[in-house]
C-alpha cells in the first residue's frame, strides 16, 4: 500500500460516524431552539396567534396590547433565557472541567449565590432608598462576588481531593449566601422588596431591551473565550500534569477558566438570579448527546442545551399555574436535580 | 567512575540537581544524562525519590537546586510549548476521563503541533494511527477509554506520549498494570525507539530482571543521593544490589537475576524478583 493511500485509509478509520452524529445533533437542537423560540413568543396570558407573529415583528400593529406584550414583555424575557441558559450551560462545562468534578456548576458550588450576596449588598446596604443600580453596577457587583465564592472553593480544593466534599462545601456556601441575601432583603425598603424576592429566586421577567443588549454583549465574549479554551480544555481532562507535560501554561489557563466562568456566571445572577442545575445538567444532556466529551463540539452544543432548557423551563414557569408566575429556578430544579442523581449513579457503576 | 560524555548529544542532563517538595530537599547533587538512542533507567527502594527526580526533569516540579538542561538549554528558560516537543511523559497518576475513545486520547499527544482550535490535520491522524500500531491498540481506536483494562490503559498512555514526537520519552513505572508478556511487548517497543529511532528514553522501573535487559545504564538511589551509576553489568552485581534494597547479602543472584526468599526456618523458595 503507498503511504497516500495509508494516510486516507486513516483520516476515516477512527473516529467515523462522529460528524454525521455531531450534524443531527446540531441540526436537532437548533429545531428545538426554534420550537421553544416561537412557543414563548406566542403562549402566555395574552395569546398572540402565529401568523400575526411576523407582521408584529416586522413592526406592524404598533398600536395594540399584542404589540406592546410581545415588543416589551416577551421578547426581551426570551432572549434573556436564551443567552443566559447559554451562559450557564458553558460556566457549568468550565467549571466541571477545571475541579474534574462531574458535579460542578455555579449554583452547586455556590458561586451564583455569591454573586446574589455581592448584588444584594450593593443594591440595599450601599446604594439604599435614594439611588437606582444600573446593569454595569450590578454586573460589577455580581463578578466580584463570583470571584469570592470560587476563591472560597479553589481554597477547599487545595486542601480536599474528594469530589463530594468539595461540591458538598460549595453547596453550603451556597447557602450562607442565600441565608445573608435574604436578610438584607427583608430590611429593604418596600418599593424594591417585590422585585428583589423574585430576582433572588431566579427569575426572567422584568428584564427590558437595554438589560438585553448588555448581556448579548458579555455573553458573546464570555463564549468566544471559551471556544478558544477548546484546546487546552480537551488536555485537561487528562489531568493537570499530563496538561502540563502538552505544553498547556497551567497557571494561565486556570486563570482564564476561573474569570471566564465568572463572568458567566455572575452575567446570570446580575439579570436573572441565581438560577439552579442547569450549569450542572446542561454539560452532561450535551457530552451525551454527542458521545463525546471532545470541548471543539461539546462546547457550542452546551450553549444551545443550555438556551433551550431555560427557554422551556421559563414557558412552564410562567404558564403553569398562570397568572401566578413560579421561580424558574423551582422549574430548573426539577428537571435538572434528576440529571444529576442519573449522572452520580452512572460515575458509581463505572467505578464499582 | 562515570565519564560526561560531550554535552552536544545529551538530551537531557541534570547538572548538581536537587529535588524535592517545598522546599525539602528529598535527593541532592544529581548528576545524570540521557543522551540519544539510550535508555537509562533509575532503580532502588520506594519512597527513594525517583518519581520526584522524573518529575522535576520533566518541569513538573521546580528544581531546589542546581540546573537542568533540555537538548542544551536550560529548562527554565524554554517554553512549555518547545519542551512539549521534545519531551513527553507517562505518568503513573490516574487518568479519568469521560466518553473519550482511545484515538481521542492518543490524539492529544498532538497538542504541540495543532493549531489555536486544536483540529488535527491528516498527518496528525497518520501519527496516531502510527503511534497506535507500534503500541498495539489499533484495534481499540474507537473504544471508550474507561471501559479498557488497565494494561491496556497504560499501552494507550504510551501511545500518547509517542505521538507527541518527542525526542525523550520520561516514563513512571510504565510496567505497572501490566502482565509478563506485555511488560516484555512494551520493553522491546521502547528499545525499539531508542536503538532504531534514536528517542533518550529515561524512566523508572520496579523489575529488576526487566531493568537489566532493556536498559543501557542505570541509575541507583538510595537515601537521598545516587549511590553508583553505570552499565547493566557494572550495576547488576549481588554486592550492589544487596546494598541497594538492605537485602541479607547473597540474596540477590546475579546469574538469574532472580533474588532467593529466605524463609524463617531456613527452607529455601525462589521467587521471579
Amino acid at each position: 500500500m503507498t503511504r497516500d493511500a495509508r494516510r486516507d485509509e486513516a483520516t476515516e478509520t477512527y473516529g467515523a460516524g462522529r460528524s454525521t452524529r455531531a450534524l443531527c445533533v446540531f441540526g436537532g437542537l437548533i429545531a428545538l431552539l426554534t420550537i421553544a423560540l416561537v412557543a414563548n413568543l406566542c403562549i402566555g396570558t395574552v395569546s398572540v396567534p402565529v401568523e400575526q407573529m411576523l407582521p408584529i415583528l416586522m413592526g406592524k400593529f404598533q398600536g395594540e396590547t399584542a404589540y406592546q406584550v410581545i415588543w416589551n414583555i416577551r421578547l426581551p424575557r426570551l432572549c434573556a433565557a436564551a443567552l443566559l441558559g447559554g451562559a450557564l450551560g458553558l460556566a457549568g462545562l468550565l467549571l466541571q472541567t477545571l475541579f474534574a468534578n462531574p458535579i460542578a456548576g455555579p449554583y452547586i458550588l455556590g458561586i451564583s449565590n455569591g454573586a446574589k450576596l455581592a448584588v444584594a449588598v450593593v443594591m440595599i446596604l450601599i446604594l439604599g432608598d435614594t439611588r437606582v443600580m444600573s446593569s454595569w453596577m450590578s454586573l460589577a457587583a455580581a463578578f466580584c462576588g463570583s470571584l469570592a465564592a470560587m476563591a472560597a472553593v479553589l481554597a477547599v480544593s487545595r486542601k480536599v481531593r474528594s469530589a463530594s466534599t468539595l461540591v458538598i462545601v460549595g453547596v453550603m456556601i451556597g447557602y450562607v449566601c442565600s441565608a445573608a441575601t435574604d436578610v438584607l432583603i427583608t430590611f429593604a425598603s418596600d418599593a424594591n422588596i417585590a422585585n428583589l424576592r423574585n430576582w433572588s429566586l431566579g427569575s426572567f421577567s422584568g428584564i427590558n431591551g437595554g438589560q438585553v443588549a448588555l448581556m448579548a454583549i458579555v455573553v458573546a465574549a464570555g463564549s468566544a473565550a471559551t471556544y478558544l479554551l477548546a484546546k487546552p480544555l480537551g488536555a485537561y481532562q487528562l489531568g493537570e500534569a499530563y496538561a502540563e507535560s502538552m505544553g498547556v501554561n497551567v497557571r494561565a489557563f486556570r486563570i482564564a477558566v476561573i474569570i471566564i466562568s465568572s463572568v458567566l456566571a455572575s452575567c446570570v445572577t446580575a439579570f436573572a438570579g441565581p438560577i439552579s442545575f442547569v450549569g450542572v445538567a446542561v454539560p452532561h444532556v450535551a457530552r451525551r448527546l454527542l458521545k463525546t466529551s471532545r470541548p471543539r463540539v461539546v462546547i457550542p452544543a452546551a450553549f444551545l442545551t443550555g438556551s433551550v432548557a431555560c427557554l422551556l423551563c421559563d414557558l412552564i414557569a410562567r404558564t403553569l399555574f398562570a397568572p401566578v408566575e413560579m421561580s424558574v429556578s423551582t422549574v430548573t430544579a426539577v428537571f435538572g436535580a434528576p440529571v444529576v442523581i442519573w449522572v452520580l449513579l452512572g460515575r458509581r457503576r463505572q467505578v464499582g | 567512575m562515570w565519564q560526561a560524555p560531550g554535552a552536544h548529544d545529551a538530551l537531557i542532563e541534570a547538572r548538581g540537581l536537587a529535588v524535592g517538595y517545598e522546599g525539602q530537599v528529598l535527593v541532592g547533587d544529581i548528576q545524570l544524562q540521557v543522551r540519544l538512542g539510550q535508555v537509562v533507567t533509575l532503580i532502588g527502594p520506594n519512597g527513594a525519590g525517583k518519581s520526584t527526580i522524573l518529575k522535576t526533569l520533566a518541569g513538573q516540579l521546580a528544581e531546589l537546586g542546581g540546573c537542568v538542561l533540555l537538548c542544551g538549554k536550560d529548562l527554565r528558560q524554554v517554553s512549555v510549548r518547545t519542551r512539549a516537543q521534545q519531551l513527553s511523559v507517562m505518568l503513573t497518576d490516574r487518568v479519568r476521563t469521560e466518553l473519550l475513545t482511545c484515538a481521542d486520547i492518543v490524539e492529544m499527544g498532538r497538542y504541540p503541533y495543532t493549531g489555536r482550535l486544536g483540529a488535527a490535520t491528516p498527518q496528525d491522524r497518520q501519527k496516531v494511527r502510527e503511534a497506535m500500531e507500534l503500541l498495539q491498540v489499533w484495534d481499540l481506536r474507537d473504544h471508550d477509554f474507561m471501559q479498557l483494562s488497565d494494561g491496556q490503559r497504560q499501552r494507550v498512555l504510551l501511545a500518547r506520549a509517542v505521538c507527541q514526537e518527542p525526542r525523550l520519552l520520561v516514563l513512571d513505572e510504565p510496567t505497572s498494570h501490566l502482565d509478563v508478556r506485555y511488560q516484555i511487548e512494551l520493553l522491546s517497543v521502547l528499545r525499539h525507539l531508542a536503538h532504531d529511532q534514536g528517542l533518550g528514553i529515561l524512566m523508572t522501573l520496579h523489575e529488576l530482571p526487566l531493568a537489566r535487559r532493556v536498559s543501557d545504564w542505570l541509575v541507583c538511589i538510595k537515601e537521598g543521593q545516587i549511590t553508583l551509576q553505570g552499565t547493566p553489568e557494572q550495576v547488576f552485581v549481588p554486592s550492589v544490589i544487596d546494598d541497594l534494597y538492605d537485602l541479607t547479602p547473597g540474596t540477590y543472584d546475579a546469574l538469574t537475576g532472580d533474588v532467593t526468599l529466605r524463609v524463617a526456618q531456613g527452607a529455601e523458595r525462589d521467587i521471579d524478583a
